[in-house]
């Protein structure tokens, strides 16, 4: 009763693609008739921009403010545009975010020029700062989190929650999910040569004390329940939003749910020998007919996963990948994904580096791809009344981040077109009507 | 006279004799052990490794049924059942053997069987009937435990080998085993408590506990579960010097450094260690800017062993550690009008210095010793006739030493603030020919380009500073070109550049600490040519004159005009940031140092102080960023 009441407040509160397309056309009917603003703050987003980070930090910050800020899709690399108050040109300065001033009348030109039929542009209104979770223990592990580097930068909030927040159904109070370097699969990412390490010795105690808590044998069947939690919730309307690991072991782990695909170095025991014929396609996200790897000294989880470029690519001044471009007034979603100053961005490795083009499901949008060489950089779909988007690599500013490396300054990289594309996913949920108090 | 035995070459025939004769019976045997079971064993080894389970299976069935008491063949066949889960056929065949034998081996191969199937309740009490086969025995305790680290059973585990140690009665049968069990499975104290009976044992393991200890203390409860464990020991036994070293490491990794120095006093007096374990103490303390506790453990060797072959080395790290205490702190040894005021952190280390020249006159440290004194006569106590004649001692006592060259830098330096130029200059020409390369040669050939500035020799400062300039791996590159700068865009308009000659003029004054002269030649400059391009410079000089005279006043105001009088100067930004860090610092001033922070950012937004402006402005308004 409890559960399908949350369901239905859910869908209340969260939107779906449609709902976002009708929020999309009503916002467009409105600024038609928009009048000049008395002072207007224009945040450009593209070359002239000196800290692209931050200011989706100072976005963040004003929806905090109950302020609402306008994104100006394909204008000037994504630009936002707010209604001045006082104190917002000195946050902005302090902040280190360029900003351009509109006299009164400018605003509604560019809105009328951003409105007109003649560019591949559009205005989405952001009106409530998303509630945002990290999915990530409380265990540091020796490596970094790109999204959590991220939202600190930015100085966006965020909390952070796990398996047993997760399994305590505490997502429900939350807009857009994170998840990083994580592995759903219950193989402790794989890290077998680490075995002796204190770090990968305390995870895995840490992860069978939580999986015996909740009445589970094995790691892996508490992560099969932690990541069928997510998706209710993604069905239910929320926003995820994986990176490297976190997105094909995602996956992974829902296909083999009727299966044992852990070797057993990492659970005591075998795989199942006919694990390859009870994987489940219908229960993923974003791939199938996927072939997962089974010998647990292979750093690698599925075939789903690229791995490096070829030796010939695997260079960073030559290993690129590149944006689409979508119908910015018919398709908002996608295009609001890859808003960016820049249409190729350079590549960056991870656990997971790029998704096999074959083995994505034809229902999902591909967003990036390495070109010529089949392989999906950055995807987006749906699921019930939610969307979940994956994004391949470990730290889109450290090209190979090793474990043990320290993690990226993003202070050196206030421009990055990589690390844009996260911040978008975090404006995206905001894109959407107030919660109604209830 | 004959050998009695036979020479080498008769040797090798004999060899290989034995060889040919050998040869096809050895071969012979060989084509009788290639028998087509372990041929067919080798197939199925290969199947299992390429996962081809079913044929694998076939083929050792078959074996086995050909050959039940071979081992590798029941070993084999049981590994392959497990691979495919087909753990009822394992049991099975485990269960026949067991009908022979009721040995722990095939219980415990049964008991694991049993837990992999999920049956969990019986796989225990196989376990259990697995070492009920030989409860006095360890090897049954062994077989058992190592089958229960298979399935990752490790509090199972711990509890086996405690109860092998009861059935046994060998208290300290399975000690690392055990300890290492509890540190992985979290059980921290008991852990603790293994390496402390260990090293009971044997007190030369302490370095091998550490080792094992170390990496899981990184885990906050790890370390305090071990602490309170060590501690109880210790206090059972204070006497038992292994232990106190463990604990003494232990309150060092938690940083509890008070703690830590009174286990290694105690370790001191307990050894009879002449100070050696103190001193390391608080070189480890010093390092880990844990000053006071360091202090009073150099203290204390000072004053329990001063005799000790340790002491002349605290005596000098007692002095170089307070040397770094006063920087850390900007203790002074002036106040702003220039009369002496206490430095006790210098002071301290000057005393140290001294005596330690008065008792160790022949030790390896005392031209080193002796240069520090002259630093600190030179740099802190600003009485250069002393730090004179101390770099003089040092160069002529020990004249091929580093310490000597480095006091015949410092004596360069010092004929420059007596305005000496020629003897400074001729000081660092030969200290370059003599050395020829490294850090304090091209020091000394910077040096020497600035003393040509100062003397209004600006070609022959130009010359030389495009050599330093050449080598820009080198720490004065970006000095020289700053200099060069300087020098390239403020001749004129004169012929004889007064302009850049006052400036110098300053420059030297200021150096030779005279700083209402510097002033004034800083003054007389703005005035007389105040549309200069070196006047932005020269306004920038005032204010650090003023600042370094403790008159933040005149130097904040001097430095806010700066950006009014010459807005596009490359000093401007810089001299807004100067000026907000004397209204925040010295006048307590968080509001206007902020506003003054925002106008750098507002009006220099690409400055290379924004980024540090920006940070202040957070701070002072106590963002918490």
């Amino acid at each position: 009763m409890k559960q399908s009441a949350f369901r239905s407040s859910i869908r209340k509160k969260t939107m779906s693609l449609r709902s976002i397309c009708l929020l999309f056309l009503a916002s467009a009917l409105s600024f038609a008739t928009l009048s000049a603003r008395a002072q207007d703050i224009l945040i450009p987003m593209d070359i002239r921009q000196s800290n692209h980070l931050k200011a989706y930090g100072i976005v963040f910050w004003l929806l905090e403010q109950g302020e609402t800020v306008d994104w100006l899709l394909n204008y000037r690399g994504g630009a936002f545009l707010a209604s001045g108050f006082n104190g917002l040109e000195q946050e902005l300065q302090v902040r280190g975010v360029h900003f351009e001033r509109i006299a009164p009348g400018a605003s509604a030109r560019i809105v009328a020029e951003v409105e007109s039929e003649g560019y591949n542009t559009a205005i989405v209104r952001l009106e409530t700062a998303p509630n945002i979770a990290v999915y990530a223990p409380e265990q540091t592990l020796p490596w970094d989190d790109a999204v959590l580097l991220a939202l600190e930068y930015a100085e966006v909030t965020y909390d952070i929650l796990y398996d047993d927040k997760i399994l305590d159904g505490h997502l429900r109070e939350y807009d857009w999910l994170h998840l990083h370097h994580e592995d759903f699969t219950g193989q402790y990412g794989k890290f077998l040569q680490y075995r002796n390490i204190p770090w990968y010795i305390e995870q895995q105690r840490d992860t069978e004390q939580m999986a015996a808590r909740y009445g589970f044998r094995k790691a892996s069947r508490l992560k099969l329940e932690v990541a069928r939690t997510i998706k209710e919730y993604v069905g239910q309307g929320g926003f995820l939003f994986a990176m490297c690991s976190g997105t094909d072991t995602y996956d992974i782990a829902l296909a083999a749910h009727r299966t044992d695909i852990v070797p057993a170095e990492y659970d005591g025991d075998p795989v199942n020998p006919d694990a390859l014929s009870r994987l489940d396609f219908n229960m993923t996200l974003a791939f199938e007919n996927f072939t997962p790897v089974f010998h647990p000294a292979e750093y690698e989880h599925s075939n789903i996963d690229t791995g490096p470029p070829p030796p010939a690519l695997r260079n960073q001044a030559i290993d690129y990948f590149t944006l689409f471009e979508f119908s910015a007034k018919w398709d908002p979603v996608p295009t609001m994904l890859t808003q960016n100053h820049v249409a190729t961005i350079k590549g960056f490795i991870g656990q997971t580096t790029s998704f096999r083009k074959a083995l994505v499901k034809p229902s999902v949008v591909v967003l990036a791809e390495a070109p010529n060489r089949d392989e999906v950089k950055y995807l987006h779909g749906n699921f019930g009344e939610g969307t979940f988007t994956f994004y391949a690599g470990h730290d889109p500013e450290d090209y190979q981040h090793y474990v043990g490396d320290p993690p990226t300054d993003l202070d050196l990289h206030k421009n990055s077109p990589g690390y844009r594309l996260i911040l978008n996913n975090i404006l995206f949920p905001a894109a959407k009507k107030k919660k109604q108090k209830t | 006279m004959k050998r009695t035995f036979l020479p080498i070459r008769s040797w090798i025939g004999v060899v290989v004799l034995t060889a040919l004769i050998w040869a096809p019976v050895v071969d012979a045997v060989g084509q009788q052990q290639e028998n087509p079971q372990i041929v067919r064993f080798r197939l199925a080894d290969t199947f299992l490794r390429s996962g081809q389970f079913d044929q694998a299976i076939g083929l050792l069935e078959d074996l086995y049924a050909e050959a039940p008491r071979n081992d590798a063949f029941y070993e084999k066949l049981k590994e392959a059942y497990n691979n495919v889960k087909r753990y009822e056929e394992a049991a099975a065949l485990v269960r026949a053997r067991l009908v022979d034998t009721r040995s722990a081996a095939l219980l415990s191969d049964l008991a694991n069987i049993r837990y992999l199937q999920g049956n969990e309740k019986d796989a225990y009490a196989t376990w259990q009937e697995a070492v009920e086969t030989a409860p006095t025995d360890p090897n049954a305790y062994r077989i058992v435990y190592r089958s229960l680290l298979g399935v990752r059973q490790f509090e199972r585990a711990v509890s086996l080998l405690e109860q092998a140690r009861a059935a046994t009665g060998q208290t300290a049968l399975f000690r690392v085993e055990l300890a290492y069990l509890c540190s992985i499975s979290g059980l921290y104290a008991k852990a603790a408590e293994e390496y402390l009976a260990l090293l009971k044992e044997n007190d030369r393991h302490l370095d091998f506990v550490r080792s094992r200890l170390g990496p899981f203390l990184e885990e906050e409860e790890a370390l305090a579960s071990s602490l309170v464990v060590v501690q109880d020991a210790v206090r059972t036994d204070p006497l038992y010097r292994t232990w106190r070293e463990l604990l003494g490491w232990l309150y060092i990794e938690a940083e509890d450094f008070a703690n830590a120095l009174g286990e290694y006093r105690a370790i001191d007096g307990l050894a009879g260690g002449q100070g050696h374990m103190l001193f390391e103490f608080a070189r480890t303390a010093a390092e880990a800017g844990a000053y006071n506790k360091a202090s009073e453990a150099y203290r204390e060797v000072l004053e329990r062993y001063p005799d000790a072959p340790a002491a002349a080395r605290t005596l000098a790290a007692f002095g170089a550690m307070h040397i770094r205490w006063a920087a850390e702190i900007d203790e002074r040894a002036f106040d702003e009008t220039g009369n002496r005021i206490g430095a006790p952190h210098y002071d301290e280390a000057l005393a140290a210095y001294q005596t330690f020249l008065q008792q160790y006159p022949h030790h390896e440290l005392y031209p080193d010793v002796l240069h520090r004194i002259g630093r600190l006569q030179q740099d802190v106590f600003l009485d250069t006739g002393s730090a004179e004649s101390t770099f003089l001692q040092v160069v002529s006592a020990f004249p091929d030493t580093r310490a000597a060259d480095q006091a015949a830098f410092d004596l360069a330096n010092i004929a420059i603030i007596h305005g000496q130029l020629d003897d400074a200059r001729l000081r660092f020409n030969r200290l370059i020919e003599r050395l020829r390369t490294g850090d304090l040669v091209e020091q000394a050939r910077f040096n020497l380009a600035s003393i040509h500035m100062l003397a209004g020799e600006f070609d022959a400062a130009l010359s030389l500073v495009d050599i330093i300039d050449a080598h820009t791996s080198t720490d004065v590159s970006n000095d020289a070109i700053t200099l060069k700068i300087l020098l390239l865009g403020n001749r004129g308009p004169d012929s004889l550049d007064m302009p850049l000659r006052r400036y110098a003029g300053a420059l030297l004054a200021r150096k030779q600490r005279r700083p209402l002269a510097a002033l004034d030649s800083v003054d007389a400059l703005l005035s007389m040519y105040p549309s200069h391009a070196l006047a932005d410079e020269a306004r920038f000089l005032r204010g650090e004159i003023l600042l370094a005279a403790g008159r933040g006043q005149e130097a904040y105001e001097t430095f806010a005009e700066i950006p009014l009088m010459y807005p596009a100067s490359f000093l401007a930004d810089r001299a807004l940031f100067e000026a907000a860090g004397i209204l925040s610092r010295e006048s307590g001033k968080s509001e206007e140092a902020i506003a003054v922070y925002r106008r750098l950012l507002s009006e220099y937004p690409g400055s290379l102080f924004a980024g540090k402006a920006r940070d202040h402005i957070r701070r002072l308004r106590g963002d918490g960023v």
